[in-house]
């Protein structure tokens, strides 16, 4: 696939609060760009410096030292009218109107375009229509907002970006206070954004699930520094790791998961394959079971799930038969001997 | 979008019609009988010498203040409840009202005692208003400070009623240590009312409301922005900080021309832009404007009309009527089915 142009970029720079008593760096050394038509995913813990580096990005705060190049210019020499035609800021401030309709709220998007009225133009309806369309939004167009659902609300702030017609989009936090489907849904509209509209798409967000699978791009922010790459090379390389294990936190590197790390109460010995054999081998690792081939229990999964079920041949050969996980679970909880401790 | 068109200039229009209508009962209301037929007469040729002069000297002026007093009152509310982003903000609520009483005071209390000749063209119009819009100016100025830092909305409105407080004590004190003669000029204000201002006090008060409004319609495209948020009006390029400096300016020179010439007037700021939020259902600046504006003057008006209902002659304070009419519709902001929250 050829490679889009390059939307923006940053060159050794450093963000943070400039204080009268010296600065508060929140990160340096940040070499990251992002390309038309990507998705990227900004990650990091709470506190990590997302949204910093999103306002520096877009130019709604100044970096401590470094640059950050819109299309190759920098971001200081753009004039302020160009910018917000350009790039689109989303922030995690939420839409705290009531009496205001969904179409009045997107309208709002062509502020930088508009005259000193504010008054819409026929251009403007027909960028604010394709808007509403491309977020699902226009059989809602005439509704007021405080009768959508948080995930509509979302879509609202979406459209009204889109509306600012730039090439890139920023969002900080745009999936947060979701429920899961909502969550996908809203990433997913991203995704299609940034393929059908080519748009530069940049969100923060703490929802590394629907980043892993989404993104094109993810900048890791961990320990003061950011690395960026596909979703796959970062938990290859255990970037994605590294910046959230912790002895109570661990990374799956074939799943791609994290999982809360409990110490063992026991360990078996796991045969069969397919998709039965790993929701087991899951809902072992659950139960605190290690898996292991010289544990005295043998746990044999079933080929398809049909009723012959799980056994378990106990170390004096008894075989035991279950219908269910649930039960083979509530099994070995209980048998003293499969316990470690 | 062209059924929403029609809507909102037929909403205008009949905004201005009950206005027209008011604006002729209350040429017509007093004691003194005028009959409709005799407005004419009175406006192009010469009358009934009596009626001529209650009717050129007390009726029309007293009209016309309450149609400006009322809109320019009413829009200044608006604009602190979109700047505060706080609809239960206003000039009377947040001591504007107080700071431009005080401003008076200053002047007459303090300046004033220093050259008599100066107070008589002071009281003329310019004067008086140039204190009560610093006076105003001021106090807005300090609670904006604090409601940078403190975000909650209810704390921001208990504050202001303590700054109303503490202003009035502060006026108490000038009183204090004033004489005679200039405690009474100040007394005297502080009862003024709408129906006797001067024919000059009148035009400095109509030139101030032009132009604080015009300062306000300029700033129509930020406020619906700065509605949004302030970080969304930063990101399409609101200057946040001129837009916030204009739009302070207007409120102050509005709220503080009317309460240099009437007093406070209360209620009046917080609860017609609600009356006008309910009206246009617009959340819209460009509507709102000007149907606040409208309302203003229409509520302002009945409540005269209102006040020259005792049959015996006596006219009943409009501040009364003001606020029996307003506190109804800001209970109903703060215990209505909506909440205070979701009033925007």
């Amino acid at each position: 696939m050829e490679k889009g142009r390059e939307i923006i970029s940053t060159e050794n720079l450093a963000i943070g609060y400039s204080k009268s008593h010296g600065n508060s760096m929140v990160m340096k050394e940040i070499n990251v760009s992002a390309f038309r038509g990507e998705l990227i995913a900004l990650i990091g813990k709470n506190g990590s410096g997302k949204s910093t580096l999103l306002r520096t990005m877009t130019g709604m705060q100044q970096p401590l030292s470094g640059s950050v190049f819109m299309k190759r210019k920098k971001l200081n020499d753009i004039s302020r009218t160009d910018l917000t035609k350009t790039i689109s800021f989303t922030s995690t401030e939420p839409i705290d109107l009531h009496n205001i309709k969904v179409y009045e709220a997107v309208a709002l998007g062509r502020f930088p375009y508009t005259n000193w009225l504010g008054t819409i133009s026929h251009d403007d309806h027909i960028v604010i229509d394709e808007s509403l369309n491309l977020t699902g939004l226009s059989h809602l167009a005439d509704r007021k907002i405080d009768r959508l659902s948080d995930g509509e609300r979302q879509r609202v702030l979406i459209a009204r970006s889109l509306a600012q017609d730039t090439e890139l989009l920023v969002m900080d936090e745009p999936t947060a206070f979701l429920d899961l489907p909502s969550r996908y849904s809203i990433v997913s509209l991203l995704r299609k954004l940034s393929r059908e509209k080519k748009k530069c798409i940049i969100y923060s967000t703490h929802d590394l699930d629907t980043a892993i699978n989404e993104a094109d791009k993810l900048w890791l922010m961990k320990s003061g520094k950011i690395s960026q790459g596909a979703p796959e090379d970062l938990v290859i390389n255990r970037s994605l790791a590294e910046a959230f294990e912790s002895p109570s936190l661990s990374f799956n590197i074939s799943s791609g998961t994290f999982r809360l790390v409990r110490s063992p109460k026991g360990s078996v010995r796991l045969e069969g394959s397919g998709y039965l054999r790993r929701w087991t081998e899951r809902a072992l690792v659950r139960g605190d079971f290690r898996i292991e081939t010289s544990a005295k229990y043998l746990i044999k999964t079933p080929d398809v799930a049909d009723d012959t079920g799980w056994q378990i041949i106990t170390p004096g050969g008894e075989i035991k038969h279950f219908t269910s996980i649930y039960d083979l679970i509530n099994y070995l909880d209980e048998e003293p001997s499969v316990n470690l401790k | 979008m062209t059924r929403n068109k029609r809507n909102i200039i037929l909403l205008f229009l009949s905004l201005t019609f009950i206005l027209l209508l008011l604006f002729i009962v209350d040429l017509l209301a007093g004691s003194v009988h005028i009959s409709l037929n005799e407005i004419p007469v009175f406006l192009f040729g010469d009358g009934n010498a009596t009626h001529d002069i209650i009717f050129m000297k007390f009726r029309l002026p007293k009209a016309l203040t309450a149609v400006i007093a009322g809109a320019t009152m009413s829009v200044s509310g608006l604009l602190m409840q979109t700047l505060f982003r706080n609809p239960l903000a206003g000039p009377d609520v947040l001591g504007v009202s107080s700071g431009a009483g005080l401003g008076v005071a200053i002047m007459l209390l303090t300046f004033a005692p220093l050259n008599n000749a100066l107070t008589a063209s002071m009281m003329s119009g310019w004067g008086l208003i140039l204190f009560a819009c610093v006076g105003a100016g001021a106090v807005m100025l300090i609670i904006m400070l604090i409601s940078s830092r403190v975000r909650d909305i209810m704390t921001v409105l208990i504050i202001g009623v303590l700054i109303a407080s503490a202003v009035s004590s502060v006026v108490t004190l000038l009183q204090y240590f004033s004489n005679e003669t200039m405690l009474k000029t100040y007394v005297i204000w502080t009862m003024g009312n709408i129906g006797n201002l001067s024919p000059s006090q009148l035009k400095a008060l109509s030139i101030v409301s032009v132009a604080g409004l015009l300062l306000a319609v300029t700033q129509l495209k930020p406020l619906n922005a700065i509605l949004m948020g302030d970080t969304f009006a930063r990101s399409v390029g609101v200057n946040i900080r001129t837009s916030r400096i204009l739009l302070f300016a207007s409120a102050s020179i509005l709220a503080g021309s009317v309460t240099a010439f009437c007093g406070p007037i209360a209620f009046v700021g917080i609860a017609v832009p609600h009356i006008a939020r309910i009206v246009s259902g617009a959340s819209d600046h460009k509507v709102l404007l000007p149907s606040t504006l409208l309302s203003g003057s229409i509520i302002m008006l009945a409540s005269d009309v209102i006040s020259n209902i005792p049959p015996s002659g006596s006219v009943l304070p409009i501040n009364t009527v003001t606020s029996l009419i307003g506190i109804p519709v800001v209970i109903w902001i703060i215990a209505g089915k909506k909440g205070i929250k979701k009033s925007f």
